[in-house]
Parts: structure tokens; C-alpha cells; sequence
């Protein structure tokens, strides 16, 4: 765990919120779970997990037991108390030891919150409390629930020989750093940190 | 010849590296971008001879406002010569079909870019051989927002009800509605991300990061983006099916329900009469069709006359 911190202090830049993008077709529990308890261990904030079939989502118990499991073992926190937010629930945990938040999430927390986002909207101008001029960039930023509490992710890891998204939060990743990893399966720290590392390097310009 | 998979018919680029390039080169910054445009000329006859019918590029975003004023005023300059250039170039435009679209927030631009603009997409608007999207002033935070405001209008003007949102209508409001979703997004010059181009768009398209500059863009990197997009075929295929699957289930579900209250109010069973049950679903859709084609005209005609009203302008 010492060497964990450690090691997330020696980068440059840590990123805050990391998502991590499964595109293989049978993902593995125990990868995930490492990957995340890395995640929270080096320092970074807000950890996103996500598989287009949503098949973390469906069995997201499997997924905490395992995750408890390894923080147990890799870490030794006796205390495994942290908060998850499964999007579109409001089902918060217990309060944290270890500083990270964990989001598992789906296609439905993409395309499909701004679409329900929009209806709402489209709710209350139909009931007169907005006009549609009223309705930017900002405003409909703050009608996305899917991420309530979570800054956009810095970074994605993804995982798997698809070079594509596959829907992952659409409209949060607008600056988001694509990281690319053959596989998550058997993957190690050093593959996981190093691909921090390569983040570090990234120069971001905003469009200036 | 490829044979690895089909063809895409539709790409897009973030044509990134131009300023490097320049450094690169010991020349200004506004000959860099002056070579960005010459390779953007010469991608698009790689891209026609290959059969890639439709290209979109990422020109300038809204963000790029924010770069000093010597900057900006340069790339103005350089969008008014090419956009006259390319009204000059009329008859070649009409032999080859090309259609011209520019998609972004127009009014941010200066008004008299805005009208060379209106100029070569009315001019091009009927040709359809082949189609080229340009982003100005544009970004795809922008361009989701203006869609949900665009539905936000039609429930406003009563042409729509806020039930009728949803992601095939989003779709169809964005300034991409005249297009399919790209089949693959290449950006140049090394960055790894997607800098508010296309999101939406986007989502289940082949992304390939090359790390060449773009003025030195070359035949042979488009071919290896083509070849990545080849090799994911099948895999990207297969996940968009899927999805779209799950949205017209999900779109079902919420169609049965509101059958069912409208069942529950007339005082039938909910589990009665199922002929009675389909009528009404059809009824229902059929409405919704007639609403939704009646505020897309709307839309289609807002949006024509904007630029006929700049074209009239500048009469």
C-alpha cells in the first residue's frame, strides 16, 4: 500500500477520475477488481468500471466481493468500507477509509441519461416553467445524472482488441485521454502503472 | 485493394499537428495551417478515388476561439480564401457531385464568413455523389445542446410531445442528421482523445490515433487506418447491432406501458381485449410518426432559411 501511494505521488500528473473500459467479451472479476483496488491505492479519486453487455452492472455484487477480497489480501485495509453508486440508483454505501468512489456503469448511463435528461427538459417547458432558450452547455451538464458527484474522467484505460468506446459516457469524454491495453485478463501492476505513466507525459492544450 | 473487410463509407478526421508541423519546419504557424489545408484537398481525392463517399473534418472549435487574436484572424483569413476559392470552383463542385455541409454554431463566426458559407452550401445542397462536412465554430457539447434546445422548440411550438424525445429523434437534430454515424475517426499527430468532435456520433466507430503530422499525412497512413477498421469490423458490427436491439426493445417497453395506462383510464383490463391493446399501440405510433416528420420539416426549413436569409444578405 506504501509503495502504492508512493508510486502515485512520483507521477507528474495523477488523473482524478479513471475510467475503466472492458471491450472483451467475457470480463474477468478478479482483473477488474485489482485494477480498481490499484486505482484507489495509487490515489486517484473517482474510479469508473464499464462493459457494453452492462455485465459488471447485472452481477455488480460479484464484482464487490471480489473487490473486497483483493483489498483484503493486496492491501491489508481492515476496514473495506467505501462508497459505490450504481448510476440511476440512488444506493450509497458506507462511508470511506480509502478516499475513491466507484461508479459501475453501462450503455444506459450514456446516450440514453441525455436522452432522459432532454425529456425532462422537455417536461418542464411543456409545463412552462423553462423556454428552450434556456437550455446551454451547462445546464444540460447539470441534468446528467449518470456521473452525480464525479468529474469527468481524465482518463480511460480500455481494455481489449476493440478500437472503439462502445458507448462509454459520450458526453464526458470530451477530453478525455484513450489509453489502449491488449487485455485485462492477467494484467499487472507494472502494465497498469506504466500506462499511468504514459498519461503523465500527455500534454493538453484546450484548444489554445 | 483491401480485402481485409468493407470499405468505410463515411470517415472522419482531427486533422491535428499543423502548428507542430510549422515548428517542426522553422516556418509561421499560418503556413502550417496553409499546408493543413492543401493535405485536407489531398486527402479527399485519396478518400474519393478509394470509394469514401463522405468525409467530415474537425476545421475549428469553438475552443479554438480562446487562441490569441493573430491566430484566430489568420484562420479566418485562410476560411475566407478557401471558401471562395471553392465557390470559384463551382462547375468542378457539380461534376463531381460534391455536397458541402458546414456544421457548428455559425452565428459565432464573423458575418461575412457566414455568408461565403450560406453561398457554397446552397449551391452544393442537391449534389450527392459525394459529401463533405465541415465542423466550424463547432463542438459536439454544442451541437447535443442545440439538439435537445431544437426538441426543447418543437414541445414549445407544440409540434412535439416530451414523450416523443428520444435517441433516434436526438439524432436526427444534430447537425449530422443528413449523415450516417462515421464509420472510423482518425486523429493525427499522436493525442489520444476525441476533443468535443462528433461524441455523440462516434460512439461505435472505429477509433485509430496515428502519430503522424498532419501536413505530412500520406497515403499509406490512410490505408492503415482503413486496414484497423477492417480488423473491427466485426467486433464494432456486432456491438452496434446489439445496441440498437436493446434501444427498439427499451423503446417497446415504454410503448406497452403507456398503452397500458391509456387502457387503465378508458376502464378495460389491462390484460383484456388485445386486439383493442394493438390498435391503440399502432394509433399511438402512428401519431407520433405524424408529430415528429411535422417538427422535423419545421426544423428543416428553420435551418434553410438561415442560410437563405445570409444569402439574400449578401445579394
Amino acid at each position: 500500500r506504501q509503495r502504492c501511494r508512493a508510486d502515485g505521488r512520483a507521477l507528474r500528473k495523477l488523473p482524478v477520475h479513471v475510467g475503466l473500459v472492458v471491450t472483451e467479451e467475457e470480463p474477468s472479476y478478479a482483473d477488474m477488481a485489482s485494477l480498481v483496488v490499484w486505482c484507489m491505492a495509487v490515489g486517484i479519486s473517482y474510479v469508473s468500471v464499464y462493459d457494453h453487455n452492462g455485465i459488471f452492472k447485472r452481477n455488480n455484487s460479484r464484482l464487490m466481493d471480489e473487490i473486497l477480497k483483493q483489498q483484503q489480501e493486496l492491501i491489508g485495509l481492515d476496514c473495506s468500507k467505501y462508497t459505490v453508486e450504481f448510476a440511476n440508483q440512488d444506493k450509497t454505501g458506507q462511508v470511506l477509509n480509502c478516499q475513491s468512489t466507484l461508479k459501475v456503469l453501462s450503455p444506459e448511463d450514456g446516450k440514453a441519461n441525455i436522452v432522459k435528461a432532454a425529456q425532462n427538459f422537455c417536461q418542464l417547458v411543456a409545463q412552462q416553467q423553462r423556454t428552450h432558450a434556456d437550455l446551454d452547455v451547462n445546464v444540460l451538464d447539470n441534468l446528467l445524472s449518470s456521473t452525480n458527484g464525479f468529474p469527468d474522467p481524465d482518463l480511460v484505460l480500455k481494455f481489449g482488441p476493440v478500437d472503439s468506446t462502445l458507448g462509454f459516457l459520450p458526453w464526458h469524454i470530451r477530453l478525455t485521454e484513450i489509453i489502449s491495453l491488449p487485455s485485462h485478463l492477467n494484467i499487472s501492476y507494472e502494465e497498469f502503472f506504466s500506462a499511468l505513466h504514459h498519461y503523465a507525459a500527455c500534454e493538453q492544450r484546450w484548444g489554445k | 485493394v483491401f480485402q481485409a473487410g468493407p470499405m468505410p463509407k463515411h470517415v472522419a478526421f482531427i486533422m491535428d499537428g499543423n502548428r507542430r508541423y510549422a515548428q517542426k519546419c522553422h516556418v509561421e504557424r499560418q503556413q502550417g495551417h496553409s499546408q493543413g489545408f492543401d493535405k485536407l484537398a489531398q486527402t479527399l481525392r485519396w478518400c474519393l478515388n478509394l470509394g469514401i463517399q463522405e468525409v467530415t473534418v474537425y476545421a475549428f472549435s469553438i475552443e479554438n476561439f480562446k487562441r490569441s487574436k493573430e491566430e484566430v484572424d489568420g484562420l479566418m483569413d485562410l476560411a475566407r480564401q478557401k471558401f471562395s476559392r471553392l465557390l470559384e470552383e463551382q462547375e468542378n463542385l457539380k461534376k463531381h457531385g460534391v455536397c458541402i455541409r458546414v456544421l457548428g454554431d455559425l452565428p459565432l463566426l464573423p458575418v461575412d464568413i457566414q455568408e461565403l458559407i450560406a453561398q457554397a452550401v446552397l449551391a452544393t445542397r442537391n449534389y450527392n455523389k459525394c459529401f463533405l462536412n465541415v465542423c466550424f465554430a463547432y463542438t459536439s457539447r454544442h451541437e447535443i445542446s442545440n439538439a435537445v434546445r431544437e426538441m426543447a422548440w418543437g414541445v414549445e411550438q407544440g409540434l412535439l410531445e416530451p414523450s416523443d424525445v428520444s435517441e433516434s429523434l436526438l439524432d436526427k437534430c444534430l447537425y449530422t442528421n443528413n449523415s450516417p454515424d462515421p464509420d472510423l475517426l482518425i486523429r493525427t499527430s499522436g493525442e489520444v482523445r476525441l476533443s468535443d468532435f462528433l461524441l455523440w456520433q462516434t460512439s461505435h466507430s472505429c477509433l485509430v490515433f496515428q502519430s503522424v503530422l498532419w501536413p505530412e499525412y500520406s497515403f499509406w497512413n490512410l490505408c492503415e487506418a482503413i486496414l484497423r477498421f477492417q480488423m473491427n469490423y466485426g467486433a464494432l458490427q456486432k456491438a452496434r447491432d446489439s445496441y440498437m436491439e436493446e434501444r427498439r426493445r427499451q423503446q417497446m417497453e415504454r410503448d406497452q406501458d403507456y398503452v397500458t395506462r391509456k387502457l387503465q383510464q378508458e376502464g378495460c383490463a389491462s390484460h383484456g381485449d388485445s386486439r383493442r391493446r394493438r390498435t391503440l399501440l399502432q394509433k399511438c405510433t402512428a401519431m407520433r410518426e405524424e408529430r415528429i416528420q411535422g417538427f422535423l420539416q419545421a426544423l428543416e426549413h428553420k435551418r434553410a432559411d438561415f442560410f437563405e436569409r445570409l444569402c439574400t444578405v449578401s445579394a
